[in-house]
């Protein structure tokens, strides 16, 4: 126990001491986490919308699909990727194997149908009736399809924290697409997978506490979002 | 009424040989010999402006249908618009239609905010003010301004709607059950604001059940039965005249309608 204790200080000694690899690491993840939920963010909302508003053949086949992509673990998801963008892959020439590219790929892929997916059951949420009022009141439909999100953005918010959470924390894809590399590819679930595999517990547990402070943080403000959104009448 | 922001382009609008049919839902070998389910049949309707026409029928007529149609919201199989200048398509007139025409729900929708976000929505810019104000004290709802719109009574909302039916100035209102499960005084209120309405020149179609209430506000009555519209205002007075022989004590709904009905 005393070695378990003595490691956890070491860790919040190492965060705290301002490590620079070390927040290298966290800097790297973030950043790729984010550019990838903003750029699935923008389709996703509009599929969401489309979805729950629409109506066209397909559209419940559409909704199963994205529901079962959800189910797809994240090492799937990183082995298709690797096929494709591998040298034989059809997108081999483009040469973004063991890039940030190809992680980011490789989130906005995992990400994408849980955005999808949670967005549609918000804009569900809101009724037919407020589109209809929106139209009445005279907006154009891309006028209308703001005032929508607007209606909705606890819903939205609450799909954008988890897709985040999910591709924040993930090593399958992450490893497989980004090969782990120092300075470049090396985020925070790999870094924690590769330290660990070498005994330096420290440094993972150090990764570790970021990890979990963030997705305490998300849990919390999903939570007081969700609160929120309930506290409506109608 | 004394907000002139937006003129009134259409005194006058016509939609003629409203076509409308649900196809029932399911696959195709199970439906074949049944025909599709029509609400609407040929139907066509006149408004003018500062008119009241109330339309009734059974539950399930299609009047929320029509109004729908009417409204440019829902798309009917096909439709004539005519303006009195052109006619033309239901498709090709939505953009005018939802220009002029406006439909208010039996309960309608209020937005996320307050009832002076809820107003903006119907301001062209969203930050005249001024109008705003004017549009809250006209609907008697200054006490009101900063409540959550989603916490406002039946009555409360509809005064809402109207109000961002006086802010938008269309030249047509269509009005799904306005008064329904309300009590007297809002009932009152809502058909002061109504006649209001009619008075500077608003086109109103109304869809009740109440004939009695609207009676005083009303100029044709219309009936809405096997996808036809028809218009029974002189069998109204017929019944009037009637009613002064013989007292009846169905009120609401007209006795006999199939064997009285001659169309206009």
């Amino acid at each position: 126990m005393e070695s378990l204790s003595s490691t956890i200080l070491d860790a919040i000694t190492l965060l705290l001491s301002g490590d620079k690899e070390l927040w290298n690491i966290i800097g790297i993840s973030f950043r790729i986490s984010t550019t990838a939920i903003i750029i699935a963010m923008i389709p996703a909302v509009f599929i969401g919308f489309t979805l729950a508003y629409a109506n066209f053949p397909g559209r419940r086949l559409l909704i199963s699909l994205f529901n079962t992509l959800l189910a797809v673990p994240a090492v799937v998801v990183g082995l298709t990727l690797y096929i494709v963008l591998s040298r034989q892959g059809p997108l081999g020439e483009w040469k973004l194997l063991f890039t940030q590219t190809a992680m980011i790929l490789g989130q906005i892929a995992l990400s994408f149908p849980i955005l999808v997916a949670m967005s549609h059951t918000a804009f569900q949420s809101a009724e037919i009736r407020a589109w209809d009022t929106a139209r009445t009141l005279g907006k154009n439909p891309l006028q209308a399809f703001f005032i929508i999100m607007r209606e909705v953005r606890f819903g939205l918010l609450g799909a954008l924290l988890a897709g985040y959470g999910r591709i924040i924390a993930e090593v399958g894809a992450s490893m497989m697409l980004g090969g782990n590399i120092l300075n470049s590819t090396r985020n925070i679930p790999t870094a924690i997978a590769m330290e660990t595999s070498k005994g330096n517990f420290s440094q993972g547990i150090a990764l570790g506490i970021i990890l979990v402070s963030l997705a305490f943080i998300l849990t919390m403000s999903l939570q007081y979002m969700q609160g929120r959104g309930r506290l409506t009448h109608d | 009424m004394t907000n002139e922001s937006s003129p009134k382009p259409l005194t006058h609008i016509q939609f003629i040989q409203i076509q409308k049919s649900y196809s029932k839902n399911g696959f195709g070998i199970f439906n074949q010999t049944k025909s599709p389910n029509i609400i609407l049949n040929n139907a066509e309707i006149q408004l003018k402006g500062g008119e009241c026409r109330l339309l009734t029928g059974k539950n399930g007529s299609g009047k929320s249908t029509l109004l729908r149609i009417l409204a440019g919201l829902l798309k009917p199989n096909s439709a004539i618009v005519n303006t009195g200048l052109e006619s033309l398509t239901w498709k090709k007139a939505n953009k005018l239609i939802r220009q002029n025409i406006m439909y208010l729900y039996q309960e309608p929708y209020m937005f996320d905010g307050t009832v002076k976000r809820n107003l903006a929505y119907a301001v062209r810019d969203g930050k005249s003010d001024y109008q705003i104000e004017q549009a809250l004290k006209w609907a008697n709802l200054e006490h009101r301004t900063n409540t959550s719109a989603k916490c406002l009574s039946g009555g409360e909302r509809q005064r809402v709607a109207l109000a961002q039916a006086w802010l938008k100035q269309p030249s047509v209102l269509l009005l799904d059950e306005p008064t329904a499960n309300m009590d007297e005084e809002s009932r009152q209120s809502t058909e002061d604001l109504l006649r209001k309405f009619k008075d500077s020149g608003t086109a109103l179609l109304i869809a009740s059940h109440d004939i009695n209430h609207f009676h005083q506000t009303m100029d044709k009555h219309l009936l809405l039965e096997n996808g036809l519209i028809i218009d029974i205002s002189n069998e109204d007075s017929f019944k009037k005249d009637n009613e002064k022989i013989q007292a009846y004590d169905n009120i609401s709904i007209f006795p006999k309608q199939n064997n009285l009905t001659h169309e206009n």
